[in-house]
């Protein structure tokens, strides 16, 4: 792996509640270098999206960060609010899930595109401006320079999408944060704006973390993959190490909740039992025990300690946090 | 609005709960509570005070400062607890509590042919439809339009003095008061028109009578309630503001909004300042008791009034 | 935009309508009244005979129908009463004559309007300023001081009738403080500054009790706007705190604000009748009110009609800008 662009080290995310602190994201590693794709797999609630707010400096006031983040070696954790301000949107963009919502109601596109360009480039609006239409002709909006002066309202959803992607890559970001890009959309939409990034990733050597939990966009465009349980990594290595050696009985229960077209249609989609721990409540031992199907071959241990992440032996980078030793295989 | 038609806890019963615990509500409900007991027993205390509002004290004022009232803080004396009118003496207590009755009377009575007839029209229109939600819809743009407050004005000294002036103010503060409750109910029985457990009572055939009282008047008994509460305080001050400019209550039954108009020209020459003050303070509180009630009861009903346009 | 041309065309010929059917009401419920106003114009003593010639000569013999076709005849003719030496002329558009004041309705309502715009335009100015940003403040610092302040404020400001706090002031500030006149109009064109010196106390009185509901109506819509997507894609963009509130916050706020600011102007005659007799000035309140003491027919309908066109007005003006602000309202 290159050097990286963005280290994120032992990442914690605390929210103050009227209930007391609840941790959303309870130290968590991943980088990504320029070129690369790193995904963060889980389910709602997993803290992902926390996660990449954290990153951008982006979480309410009663939220408390503690970790590293590194941009290109330098530390934003801590970072004065203006400094801050400087990076986000230029050295790291966001993309978010619902382009509607995302996108102001009351302006033209072109114009929040160029809002995004003029607030980190020294330039007349009418420069800005050209520069959001050009962008926004990169991005496949037919009749930029026309469709720039629409509102978001009168965009299709994949349109909107590319507005949103247009807006965050006017700066040429390093770093792109995608947060589930795609999940609003159509399948065959879905498909054009991941190809979309991918473009755009090889054109400008954008380090890419993608949110998701598709695991079929993953396989298609990961390089790296994070999978988070409860506001923890459960596993961590190339997106070969996940979809063809997976260590953790969550990122395999995630698998066999994805339909695939390698496997004969006669294996029924599983699903995972349960649903994910509610913040705060997780005690000693591993978060996934009540719902794991392995509980019983490992014993005590997954009750009362709890796994940390553990490289394979012999698999490189691979890395898991699991007791069971060997590779679990599929119950049926 | 909670949606839930029979729910294990009434909503009322949890709105009502959840007034109990806000605090600014609660300063409403003691302050209109206080005040609905005095205006309630305020023949009682006038008695109590061995006082009357109409029987001038000549004596109790110095016709050396223009008949301003003797002593200080304009007469206040252990037989006058407020002091005393100037230029006529009369007991300033006996005045400001009649006079909150007067003003309480007022609003309530409107508010309640208000209310009763802007949601009866409200629902109507909304459960009805057709010809008659366009023709109400059309009339109630009319009222809109309409200078409200100078038309009340004009009508106050046009219609002829045997009309008796309460009855006028009421009857025209409920013209143009039940609009705006019936544009904002027929809006939330709207959405409830369409909803399946008013579809069910209408294919079993009730009746649109019952449909409409049984059915639809339960379900927005909330926002009613919500919409009354608001109303008041803006009552109150349409009364006080229309006896202020000479066109309401008249003389001599004691009304708030005459005592100050009374009271300008003592204010101005400074002889006499507090005769607006005791007056002032229990409009001031009238209205301010029932807007945080009002507060309260909407948040507690979390009914969102939008200007429906 | 030809949608918009059409929606104003169609407006103003529903604005006609209204306007006809109001004055027709109004028509009809002031000439039904007993009272005669031909009374107070037959000298002493009145005779049956010079009161039929007064009746006469007002046009008061005809029937209300017929009086109300040559009001509407007046509008686009003019209307002369009586003939010979002694007639008088109401030269078009005639929206009635006075007789007791001697002037056609229409100059007396022109020469009343300064007065009354002077104080309500400056106290609207004043009270979208105080109570916007105080709006802003309160929702910026939720549950906090400044919060609890603003909304104590806008308590006391919708608490309190207009003329309570006029006498307030002018007890506080002409008398115990002697400050600023308590009393009196100067025409703008005569001399600025004591024009602006005799207004500051009623623009103040006003300005604080309507910023009132501004306040309320501000911090409502800030705290529900601050919390939409793309406040947070605002931030993302690199945007400052400032840009943030104003540009994307209250840009979103304006169309509910503007709203109201419209239609309290469009009922500025409401207000101004009790402004007017607090601080002692000729405006159009005063005009009405000295009108209807003396049964001054011609001039309580020219009033009432005239405010009822500004509140039609504002309406329709209000619906416009609501077009202009909002991209996604089509006056189709």
């Amino acid at each position: 792996m290159a050097e990286p662009i963005l280290e994120v080290h032992d990442l914690r995310v605390t929210f103050a509640t009227e209930g007391g602190p609840v941790p959303a994201v309870d130290g968590i590693d991943f980088a990504v270098a320029p070129g690369e794709t790193l995904a963060i797999v889980g389910e709602s609630g997993s803290g992902k999206s926390v996660s990449s707010a954290a990153v951008m400096g982006l979480l309410p006031s009663n939220a408390e960060v503690r970790g590293e983040v590194l941009l290109d070696g330098r530390e934003l954790v801590g970072l004065e609010a203006d400094e801050l301000r400087k990076i986000r949107g230029n050295d790291i963009a966001l993309v978010f899930q619902d382009a509607l919502s995302a996108l102001n109601p009351y302006y033209s596109v072109g114009w929040q595109v160029a809002e995004a360009y003029r607030l980190h480039h020294d330039v007349s609006k009418k420069v800005a401006f050209r520069r959001a239409v050009e962008m926004l002709d990169k991005v496949g909006i037919p009749d930029a320079a026309r469709r720039a002066k629409s509102y978001p309202h009168e965009f299709s959803g994949g349109m909107r999408q590319r507005v949103v992607i247009a807006m965050a890559l006017v700066n040429n970001p390093r770093v792109l944060i995608a947060d589930e890009p795609t999940t609003a959309l159509d399948v065959t939409v879905q498909a054009q704006i991941m190809q979309l990034l991918a473009d755009v990733q090889e054109e400008f050597g954008t380090a890419l973390v993608l949110i998701s939990h598709d695991l079929g966009v993953v396989a298609e465009v990961a390089d790296d993959v994070l999978v988070m349980y409860a506001g923890r990594a459960a596993e961590r290595g190339t997106v070969r190490d996940l979809f063809f050696r997976a260590a953790h009985p969550y990122s395999l229960g995630l698998l066999g909740a994805m339909p695939r077209i390698d496997v004969p249609p006669t294996r029924r989609l599983t699903t995972i039992p349960g649903s994910p721990p509610s913040p705060g409540s997780i005690s000693a031992g591993c978060p996934f025990q009540p719902r794991c199907a392995y509980t019983e071959r490992v014993g005590e241990r997954c009750v009362t300690e709890r796994p940390e992440l553990t490289p394979r032996p012999g698999e490189g980078d691979h890395e898991a946090a699991c007791h069971l030793g060997r590779r679990p295989e599929v119950v049926a | 609005m909670s949606s839930s038609v029979a729910g294990a806890v009434s909503p009322t019963r949890q709105a009502l709960r959840r007034v109990r615990r806000d605090r600014s509500a609660r300063v409403g409900l003691v302050l209109v509570a206080a005040l609905i007991v005095v205006a309630a027993a305020s023949p009682l205390l006038v008695k109590l005070s061995g006082q009357d509002a109409y029987t001038y004290h000549i004596d109790l004022l110095d016709p050396a400062r223009g008949n301003a009232p003797l002593g200080s803080f304009g007469g206040v004396s252990a037989e006058h607890w407020f002091g005393v009118e100037p230029l006529t003496g009369r007991d300033l207590f006996s005045i400001v509590v009649l006079g909150l009755r007067t003003s309480l009377v007022i609003a309530i009575v409107v508010t309640v042919v208000t209310t009763v007839i802007g949601t009866l029209l409200g629902i109507t229109a909304a459960y009805v439809g057709g010809w008659f939600d366009a023709v109400l819809s059309r009339l109630l743009d009319f009222l809109f339009g309409f200078p409200q407050l100078v038309f009340m004005i004009a009508l106050g000294i046009i219609v002829p003095a045997k009309v008796p002036r309460t009855l006028l103010l009421i009857g025209v503060l409920s013209v143009f008061g039940w609009a705006g409750l019936a544009r904002l109910i027929r809006a939330q029985a709207r959405s409830l028109v369409t909803r399946e457990f008013v579809e069910a009572a209408r294919s079993v055939g009730s009746s649109g009578w019952w449909v409409i009282t049984r059915e639809l008047l339960p379900n927005l008994l909330g926002p009613v309630l919500v919409i009354a509460t608001l109303a008041i305080p803006g009552y109150i001050g349409a009364e006080a503001a229309l006896s202020f400019l000479g066109v309401g209550v008249p003389p001599p039954t004691p009304s708030l909004g005459r005592s100050i108009s009374d009271s300008i020209v003592w204010v101005y020459t400074g002889a006499d300042p507090w005769f607006m003050v005791f007056p002032g303070i229990a409009l001031f509180a009238a209205v301010l008791g029932f807007t945080l009630l009002g507060d309260g009861v909407r948040d507690a009903f979390d009914v969102r009034l939008r200007r429906t346009r | 935009m030809p949608g918009i041309v059409w929606f104003v065309v169609r407006r103003l010929f529903a604005t006609v309508l209204v306007m006809l059917a109001l004055s027709l009401a109004v028509y009809l419920i002031f000439y039904a009244i007993p009272a005669d106003p031909a009374h107070l114009s037959c000298g002493k003593p009145c005779t049956p005979d010079r009161l039929e010639q007064a009746r006469h000569f007002m046009q008061l013999d005809q029937s209300t129908i017929q009086q109300y076709l040559n009001f509407l005849r007046g509008i686009f003719a003019g209307r002369t009463f009586g003939d010979g030496p002694a007639a008088v002329r109401c030269e078009a558009p005639c929206f009635g004559y006075s007789f007791p004041l001697g002037r056609p309705v229409t100059t007396l309502i022109a020469d009343r309007l300064p007065v009354t715009a002077s104080i309500a335009l400056g106290a609207a100015v004043l009270w979208l300023l105080i109570g916007v940003s105080l709006g802003v403040i309160a929702a910026l610092n939720r549950g906090r001081l400044l919060d609890r302040l603003s909304v104590g404020v806008a308590l006391i400001g919708v608490s309190t009738p207009s003329f309570l706090l006029g006498l307030l002031a002018i007890l506080a500030f002409g008398f115990w403080l002697n400050m600023v006149p308590v009393n009196g109009y100067v025409p703008f064109t005569e001399s600025p500054v004591d024009w602006a010196w005799h207004l500051v106390t009623p623009w103040l009185v006003l300005a604080v009790l309507q910023a009132a509901s501004y306040i309320r109506l501000t911090r409502a819509q800030m705290l529900e706007e601050l919390n939409l997507d793309h406040i947070t894609t605002a931030r993302a963009k690199g945007a400052g705190e400032a840009r943030v509130v104003v540009t994307h916050g209250l840009r979103g706020a304006l169309v509910p604000i503007v709203t109201l600011f419209g239609l309290d102007l469009g009922g500025l005659l409401g207000g101004a009748i009790l402004t007017e007799k607090v601080f002692s000035m000729q405006g159009l309140g005063e005009l009405l009110i000295s009108a209807v003491g003396q049964l001054d027919v011609a001039v309580v309908v020219g009033v009432t009609l005239f405010s009822a066109f500004l509140i039609i007005l504002a309406n329709l003006v209000v619906d416009i800008v609501h077009g202009a602000l909002d991209p996604r309202v089509s006056h189709g």
